[in-house]
């Protein structure tokens, strides 16, 4: 079955990398400009988002707050949230999971990475 | 389009308006009302370039943009103040960062002094060893040519690793174990923490199953009886044998998101004993753990039927448990062959009827709309000529065909509206480039400017925002390098040292109408006008308005080596300006008063795509004028009409003397000009204000036409701006007003220019 994989970035260029490498890959892709989309765009898909990417600066809400928001989505108490992170930076990564995210993504990420690090992540 | 390129294009489109947004911010800093979210928003807009940089390995640009966004982040965290110093570099820096991505679009090279110059005062800013360098660009940004195999499945460097389309591949696709491989025990224990984050166990498992062959086993002994079982809790562990080629890294990256919520080693064992010892433990009695699990000891009996009823009855109430019971559950114990019905919750229905991202704006190919209004231009067409057609055919004007041939006029006119106003933009697009601008120029000619821009919401279609560029710019050069005076001159003349240039775009008379205006020392009309008279564009006694001086800079030929400097020249002169304007249908004028300043004013039609016009006839020919230039009509009376030095008619209208021309003669349709007293006067200003009454022999009437460029289809020709089609399908001149009228006024002037041109 198609999965479906919520994407959160305000950058356009950073979103079609996302989507085109994980359309290729076979997954519907939902996309948001900010966390307060996201968050919108989670709610009217409810229980149908497989897993979350997002971006962690963002304007209006950023990815800690998205995954306050996702978490707190009975649906999604338990999907997989993916945080883009551009330098290794150990202490975002480190708030980000203690936030309750399932992994990262480093970027700039190479295609292959990244449909890897999905699938490691989704059912 | 190669998916690479178009993504490599959406990001340089994306970079614009990073920049723009950038350079607001910058500006916003500089004048001191920058709050937190601005500096923030500057540093996203940084953070972004250089993270699509990253991704297309564009190492300047990287580079660059890194120490840019190390200032800001420096800023935003409030570990650098910032200062009036700090903002001046930033903006310096950001026109560097500018040319980098310009240079990284257009393949081209940054000045290394230059961008080496500002890079070392920002990490002056930020102390010596405040920039940490990019560690390894190979490992971080080493990946460029991997990003190739998004376009197809023959570049995948693993193939293994992009084959995951619907269900995991078994187990037993794994490689076959070869000579070298090695065999590994992993003994993983997750902790409860790894199934919050939603995590679980079985995936990890999967993706361990990529590397080789598993024999994977299960340790349930912890697993309390079902209605014990708290869904939050982590219970299982699980011995994995690995026979694989890969290393222990590539082993350690299954668990990289997981290994700090859980017990994991990994210990190479490369011996038959190992194996065959973890082979023992791996034949588990699976019947014992269902059998724990129900909360029977491991050693009864097999349950009786009733007891299963029983189970049933407990999972049903399990499945009840909100959705990380599926996580926290010990169903990742499927490789072991569980019995996997005994938590599994039921999946979320993905898929059932999804709901569209909301979106307020889409992006649509330019192609397209273009598409459109050449369409939609046809169609103004099409309905004009179907009109003529029904009035041609006597129908009556209440007949029910001419009604509705009027609502489809209407709704014409409203889809040509619309469609127009897709293509509408606003003039900020091209005024937020004109800082940088006047800071170079400032720079070059060591005069300080202040621009101030107003009307940056002033929308104009697509087109002619795209051709505002260069004769603004232009402007703004001259403005700044002629017009305003050295700070040291300023002071003379009790001026402030900073100049102050105004642009500022406003709609009048359908027109857009942009003026660049400064406070400088204004025209030099004694000089402008010995240079026309030594370069012969006019006579020593010629009697010129000092408006009419003004304007000689726009002659052709008017330009000097003396006057042009590298900064307002580049070689160009203003003639070449004006002409461009004028093929777009527009106009240009400066006025200027000594010691007070200048002002240049640029008119263009807000679309290059329909006009309104009145429709006339001359010399049998059906030509149209534009209406926005036109004042007003009348018949021409014979006692009126009086003749200069001859020749050269002119024409009393009310008090004053205007030059009657005869457009059928200007035109040269015809040598003789119209009877005396016949025909009709169409009185038309220019933009100069130079007014004029061209003499048709009759009006045909108001008309929206289309513009069919003429330079496109045949070639320019002096007093027509374009053509068109009319309704009875017959193609029509549309008068270049402003021409017919400078010729005539200007005639002295535009001798020389014919001679050059034969």
């Amino acid at each position: 079955m198609t999965k479906t994989v919520l994407t959160i970035d305000d950058s356009r260029t950073m979103r079609e990398m996302l989507n085109h490498a994980l359309v290729e890959a076979g997954y519907r892709v939902l996309q948001a400009v900010d966390g307060v989309e996201g968050l919108e765009v989670l709610a009217a898909n409810s229980g149908q988002i497989d897993v979350v990417i997002t971006d962690i600066n963002m304007p209006r809400l950023d990815g800690f707050g998205v995954i306050e928001g996702v978490r707190a989505d009975p649906a999604h108490r338990a999907t997989p949230i993916l945080v883009l992170t551009t330098e290794s930076d150990a202490a975002k990564k480190e708030r980000a999971r203690s936030a309750g995210a399932t992994g990262w993504i480093v970027k700039p990420f190479n295609p292959v990475k990244l449909v890897d690090a999905v699938r490691r992540v989704a059912a | 389009m190669d998916p690479f390129e178009s993504i490599k294009q959406t990001f340089f489109q994306e970079c614009d308006e990073l920049l723009t947004d950038a350079e607001q911010g910058l500006l916003a800093m500089e004048a001191g009302d920058a709050d937190s979210e601005t500096i923030n928003a500057v540093f996203r807009a940084v953070h972004s370039v250089k993270g699509g940089a990253g991704a297309f390995g564009l190492e300047q640009l990287i580079r660059f943009a890194h120490v840019f966004e190390t200032i800001m982040d420096e800023l935003r965290s409030e570990k650098m103040a910032l200062t009036d110093e700090v903002a001046k570099t930033l903006l310096r820096a950001f026109d560097v960062l500018a040319d980098h991505v310009a240079a990284a679009r257009d393949g081209g090279e940054v000045e290394e002094s230059r961008s080496a110059g500002i890079l070392g005062e920002m990490k002056a800013l930020i102390g010596a060893d405040g920039v940490e360098e990019e560690a390894d660009p190979d490992e971080d940004f080493g990946f460029v040519p991997m990003l190739v195999s998004i376009d197809g499945d023959d570049a995948a460097p693993e193939p293994a690793s992009i084959d995951f389309g619907g269900e995991t591949p078994a187990f037993e696709a794994a490689p076959d174990a070869t000579d070298s491989a090695e065999i590994w025990r992993i003994e993983f224990a997750p902790k409860s923490e790894m199934y919050v984050k939603a995590n679980e166990a079985g995936l990890v498992l999967r993706e361990l199953a990529r590397l080789g062959p598993t024999e994977v086993t299960i340790d349930g002994s912890d697993v309390p009886p079902l209605d014990q079982l708290s869904a939050e809790q982590a219970y299982a562990r699980w011995t994995i044998i690995l026979t694989t080629e890969a290393d222990e890294a590539a082993i350690r990256e299954v668990f990289e998101f997981v290994e700090d919520d859980c017990v994991l080693s990994i210990t190479c064992e490369n011996s038959d004993d190992a194996a065959a010892a973890a082979s023992a433990e791996a034949s588990l009695d699976l019947a014992a753990l269902l059998a724990r699990v129900q909360g029977a000891p491991a050693a009864a009996p097999p349950a009786p039927v009733q007891d299963l009823v029983d189970v049933s009855a407990m999972i049903a109430r399990a499945q009840e448990v909100p959705a990380p019971a599926s996580a926290a559950a010990p169903r990742a114990a499927a490789p072991a062959a569980a019995p996997t019905p005994i938590t599994r919750a039921a999946p979320p229905p993905a898929n059932a009827n999804p709901a569209p991202a909301p979106q307020a704006t889409i992006r649509v190919d330019l192609d397209r709309v273009d598409r459109l209004i050449n369409a939609v231009g046809e169609l103004v067409i099409q309905q004009a000529m179907l009109s003529q057609r029904v009035t041609e055919s006597g129908l009556a004007r209440s007949s029910n065909v001419a009604l509705g041939l009027e609502d489809l006029e209407l709704l014409t006119r409203e889809i040509q509206d619309s469609v127009m106003a897709i293509r509408a933009q606003p003039v900020k697009s091209v005024f937020q480039r004109m800082p940088r601008l006047v800071r170079e120029v400032a720079d070059m000619t060591g005069k300080r400017v202040r621009l101030v821009m107003e009307g940056e919401g002033t929308e104009v279609d697509k087109t002619v925002i795209e051709r505002l560029t260069d004769p603004i710019t232009h402007m703004l050069r001259n403005a700044i390098d002629h017009g305003l005076e050295t700070p040291e001159q300023r002071a003379e003349v009790d001026k402030p040292a900073e100049g102050l240039v105004r642009l500022r775009a406003l709609h009048r008379g359908g027109r857009i109408v942009i003026e660049v205006q400064d406070d400088g020392r204004g025209i030099n009309r004694p000089r402008v006008r010995g240079i026309a008279v030594d370069k012969g564009l006019i006579s020593e006694d010629q009697v010129l308005s000092d408006e009419e001086v003004d304007n000689l800079i726009f002659l052709p030929g008017f330009s000097t080596a003396e006057t042009i400097s590298d900064i307002s020249g580049r070689g160009v002169g203003m003639d070449v300006v004006r002409r461009s304007i004028q093929g777009l249908g527009g106009r240009i004028s400066i006025s200027s008063e000594p010691g007070k300043g200048s002002k240049f004013t640029l008119s263009l039609p807000l679309t290059l795509a329909v006009l309104d016009g009145m429709v006339v006839t001359a010399a049998d020919q059906t030509l149209v004028a534009p209406l926005s230039a036109i004042v007003e009509s009348l018949t021409p009376k014979a006692e009126d009409i009086h003749y200069v030095g001859g020749k050269d008619a002119v024409i009393r209208i009310r008090d004053t003397f205007v030059p009657l021309i005869d457009v059928g003669v200007a035109l040269g349709f015809r040598d003789t000009p119209i009877a005396n007293g016949s025909g009709v006067a169409v009185l038309v200003e220019s933009e100069g204000g130079g007014k004029a009454a061209l003499l048709v022999e009759a009006i045909q009437g108001q008309r929206q036409v289309v513009i069919k460029s003429l330079e496109a289809n045949y070639q320019q020709i002096e007093g027509v701006a374009a053509a068109t089609i009319l309704g009875d399908g017959r193609v029509a001149l549309i008068l270049d007003v402003d021409a017919l009228v400078t010729t005539i006024r200007r005639k002295p002037a535009a001798r020389p220019e014919k001679r050059m041109a034969g």
